[in-house]
């Protein structure tokens, strides 16, 4: 068994990561420019009509999620790359489906104008009340589809590479050293991987599954689902993907650290554990995101609640700790690319709190329609996940730009981003409604100050990821 | 299960598939599975594909012939699938009990067209198109299921409502099943053999 | 591998053109609607059987035509659709008057005179623009429901399932539709032009 990679990747493979980065750096600001117009309409500063707004939002969720997947997809593979050998043309082909996907989502959505929001919860397709065409619905499901089918190649790539080194999944897992004496577990990336590999391709065959159902819905109206077990489906797989981001981008975390500390990261028991515990805990958390639904069978919603108070805590807990420990007096030289992991890994500690306060049936049932939500979403997605996949943006580039607009753009990024995650979280606790294109007068003040803070995070992202863009030509050229 | 199939000698196989061939083609068996719809859908159609799956010798996967027209086994898979899915469409099934034509195109297409290719090719395709195939395979047995279910009406003239929902509810059963099996396997650790060779 | 990446093809190539000529070019899944694009496609005359109708009157189907006639396949005992089907010609009756209403019973063994009458006067039948029939001779039951594509199965509990429909004859005798009967709106808009031409 390897600990210490081993295997370099090819020229093909590097360009290849570098145009997940361009996509990623692409759609990233496209989606953060509608979540600030968003804002700013809320905070009455501009005036979109609702159907806009609602398109709007609905490219902002659904495309918010894919580019997670597609920052968190680069890291992954990058670094899974180095212990076993990854096929690059499958690595491509996600892309490629992804921005054929993303595009088909976009028509769909500002041309069609379907505005179902990222959940398309059964009936809402197929009943638009006149606000989109048929079409408009098939248009943009197909476009998931697609989306998910080649994420489902992706993950079945990682797969075939995992299994052929490790024999079987309880090995790339780390179960012989977790349970038996093993000395060697494999490397955290392994474990990493395996277990993203797990919950993503059941979610994406319940996403599948139920994409299928109401496209067959759509066409022949006749057949019809259990709205209820559709919103089951929908939220197994949209949360286990939305989760699965932030698994794989912590695997940025796990590869540079050492490497900037010359202290290894061995996986530990703990760490195992940990692991093994969040790959089941992460497929049966979903049911938190239904406890308004009176429909649900109680012992699920209490499932739910408890689950999720330890679903993805393990995880957390090993990588902070771990990283903390790993940077303690190492004598660590901060550059933009280690700030940006260690924000990682607070802005994802950080966004596990007001989760968990959410996933709490009792301030559920009063905060789960209010701005609250997005607050603890937007604190370890933006804050979390989108800050490490950042910091393997700034650690590629190795960016040669000077100190101070490094420091710069940081700062304006990391500021932006508590601005905003701290005005939903502050909007939620007043109660303030999501999903409102139109606010009263007493609301307006916290869409200001996010409007304000989602600007700052804007201008951060294009400081962040512009050189990114400027060194692109030469990266495909000389790399 | 495919291993186990292919230690057995190859004029074995062939014995035992000509035989269950024939067993299934018996009117009396025939009359007797054909008279509910899930013993049609669920036993009939899958012993006539593990008979054509039998019928062919294991050495047939790796001749040259076929590894130079088929190299990953894409055709053959693709021709597997789209004719069991044929065979999916309830009017199919209703043609098969009301046509001899399409009974008697049954019992050959099935065994031919599905089990053959899927004998021939599937050791041969790469665990990546295997894996695919196999994700494809639970959800859309989830989506057949959960169809049989929701139909407003009687899909099969000559089968009752209520055979319709079994069929329907053993479908999202069989999915279930065989995405526990391929976890089981993938957790329990992969045959050595692939393992080494993958 | 472009041989293969060909072969691939053929297959799927072939595979669409199996499929479309199953489906009537992907328009058809079921029996049931293949029965009824073949009618719409290719109208043809029902078999010219003798009918007995609740009153002891015998008539032939030929002799109706000239009028534009809905007929319903039901038998007096079922519990479900066909009641739900008589439910829907008594409706029709007020909606559509001028056409002849049909209810064929295909349980000849049980459904006689009486119960005919029975089923009639439940569902408010005249005898007259609307009459509930069964064939008088045993053998034309047969070629009478294949001739309208009807497939009747017992269903174990000694009644029967069928493929449900409404028959549409057109004023030559020839069936031109086969319709659902629910929504009731959607069925009389359809019959309405027939009654016109």
């Amino acid at each position: 068994m390897v600990t210490h990679p081993d295997l370099v990747p090819t020229l093909g493979a590097r360009r290849a990561v570098i145009a997940y980065l361009a996509v990623f750096g692409a759609v990233l600001l496209l989606m953060m420019a509608l979540g600030l117009l968003m804002r700013l309409n809320q905070g009455a500063l501009v005036t979109l009509p609702p159907e806009i707004f609602y398109q709007s939002m609905t490219v902002h969720g659904t495309g918010m999620v894919g580019v997670a997947s597609i920052g968190g997809a680069a890291v992954l593979w990058y670094f899974l790359g180095r212990y076993v050998r990854l096929t690059t043309w499958v690595f491509v082909l996600n892309l490629l489906t992804f921005t054929v996907g993303a595009a088909m989502i976009l028509f769909a959505d500002f041309v069609g104008g379907f505005a179902a929001a990222w959940t398309f919860l059964f009936p809402l397709p197929a009943k638009a009340g006149g606000q989109w065409e048929q079409w408009a619905a098939m248009v943009h499901l197909g476009g998931l589809l697609l989306i998910g089918t080649g994420f489902l190649l992706f993950h079945l790539d990682t797969a075939r590479a995992i299994l052929g080194r490790y024999g079987s999944l309880t090995r790339a897992l780390g179960w012989p050293s977790l349970f038996g004496n093993d000395p060697e577990p494999p490397p955290p990336t392994i474990v990493a991987s395996t277990m993203v590999l797990i919950v993503n391709t059941m979610g994406l065959v319940f996403g599948a599954s139920v994409l299928v159902i109401s496209l067959i819905n759509l066409v022949v109206p006749q057949f019809t689902i259990d709205a209820l077990i559709a919103k089951n489906m929908i939220y197994f797989f949209g949360h286990v993907f939305i989760n699965a981001t932030i698994y794989m981008a912590v695997i940025v975390v796990y590869e540079l650290l050492p490497e900037y500390t010359g202290r290894p990261w061995k996986p530990n028991r703990p760490f195992l554990a940990a692991w093994t515990l969040s790959t089941v805990l992460v497929m049966v958390a979903y049911p938190h995101h239904l406890l308004m639904d009176f429909g649900m069978p109680h012992w699920l919603l209490i499932l739910g609640q408890i689950v999720s108070y330890v679903s993805g805590l393990p995880i957390l807990v090993v990588t902070a700790f771990g990283a903390l420990m790993i940077v303690y007096r190492s004598g660590l030289r901060w550059d933009l690319a280690a700030g940006l992991l260690f924000i990682g890994v607070f802005g994802w500690a950080a966004g596990v709190v007001p989760a968990i306060i959410d996933a709490t049936i009792i301030v559920n049932s009063v905060m789960h329609n209010t701005l609250w939500v997005p607050g603890h979403f937007h604190t370890y997605l933006l804050l979390g996940q989108v800050a490490m996949v950042l910091g393997f943006v700034a650690w590629t580039g190795k960016t040669r730009a000077s100190q101070l607009f490094n420091a710069l753009a940081f700062w304006i990024f990391v500021a932006g981003g508590i601005g905003l995650t701290q005005s939903f979280l502050y909007a939620g606790r007043l109660g303030i409604p999501r999903r409102f294109a139109e606010y009263l007068p007493e609301w307006i003040g916290q869409a200001r100050i996010g409007a304000f803070s989602a600007a700052l995070v804007v201008i951060g992202t294009v400081m962040l990821v512009g050189p990114l863009f400027i060194r692109l030509n030469r990266a495909m050229a000389v790399r | 299960m495919a291993e186990i199939l292919n230690l057995i000698p190859s004029f074995r196989r062939i014995a035992m598939g000509a035989g269950l061939f024939l067993v299934l083609a018996a009117p009396s068996l025939r009359e007797v599975l054909e008279q509910d719809m899930t013993r049609h859908m669920l036993i009939q159609l899958p012993f006539l594909v593990l008979a054509g799956w039998l019928l062919i010798p294991a050495a047939a996967a790796s001749c040259r012939f076929v590894v130079i027209w088929d190299r990953f086994g894409i055709a053959g898979i693709l021709t597997a699938n789209l004719a069991a899915a044929y065979w999916m469409l309830p009017r199919s099934l209703d043609n098969a009990i009301a046509l001899p034509v399409f009974e008697i195109a049954k019992f050959i297409s099935l065994p031919l067209l599905v089990g053959v290719p899927l004998g021939c090719c599937w050791p041969r395709m790469p665990m990546l198109g295997k894996g695919f195939v196999m994700a494809n395979v639970v959800s859309m047995l989830g989506i057949a299921g959960w169809l049989y279910l929701a139909a407003p009406v009687r899909v099969c003239v000559f089968y009752l409502s209520d055979q319709q929902e079994a069929v329907g509810r053993l479908l999202l059963c069989l999915a279930g099943a065989i995405s526990l099996a391929v976890l089981f396997c993938a957790f329990v650790g992969f045959r050595p053999s692939a393992a080494r060779t993958a | 591998m472009m041989r293969s990446l060909f072969l691939a093809l053929t297959v799927a190539v072939i595979a669409m053109a199996v499929f479309g000529s199953a489906t009537e070019g992907f328009r058809v899944f079921t029996t049931e609607g293949a029965r009824r694009y073949a009618v719409e496609q290719a109208p043809h005359q029902l078999p010219a059987v003798t009918l007995e109708d609740q009153d002891g009157r015998s008539f032939s189907l030929d002799s109706l035509q000239g009028r534009v006639v809905l007929i319903e396949f039901i038998y007096t005992r079922c519990p479900t659709v066909c009641s739900a089907l008589g439910d829907v010609f008594a409706r029709l009756a007020r909606a559509l008057p001028g056409t002849v209403l049909l209810s064929i019973s295909f349980d000849i063994e049980h459904d006689g005179r009486a119960e005919l009458r029975r089923y009639a006067d439940s569902h408010g039948a005249d005898g007259d623009e609307w009459r509930v029939a069964r064939p008088v001779h045993g053998q034309d039951l047969g070629p009478l429901l294949d001739g309208a594509g009807v497939v009747v199965i017992a269903d174990g509990w000694g009644g029967y399932q069928h493929n449900a429909a409404v028959h549409l004859l057109d004023r030559h005798g020839r069936l031109v539709r086969i319709l659902d009967f629910d929504p009731l709106s959607v069925l009389i808009d359809e019959v309405t032009p027939w009654l016109k031409s």
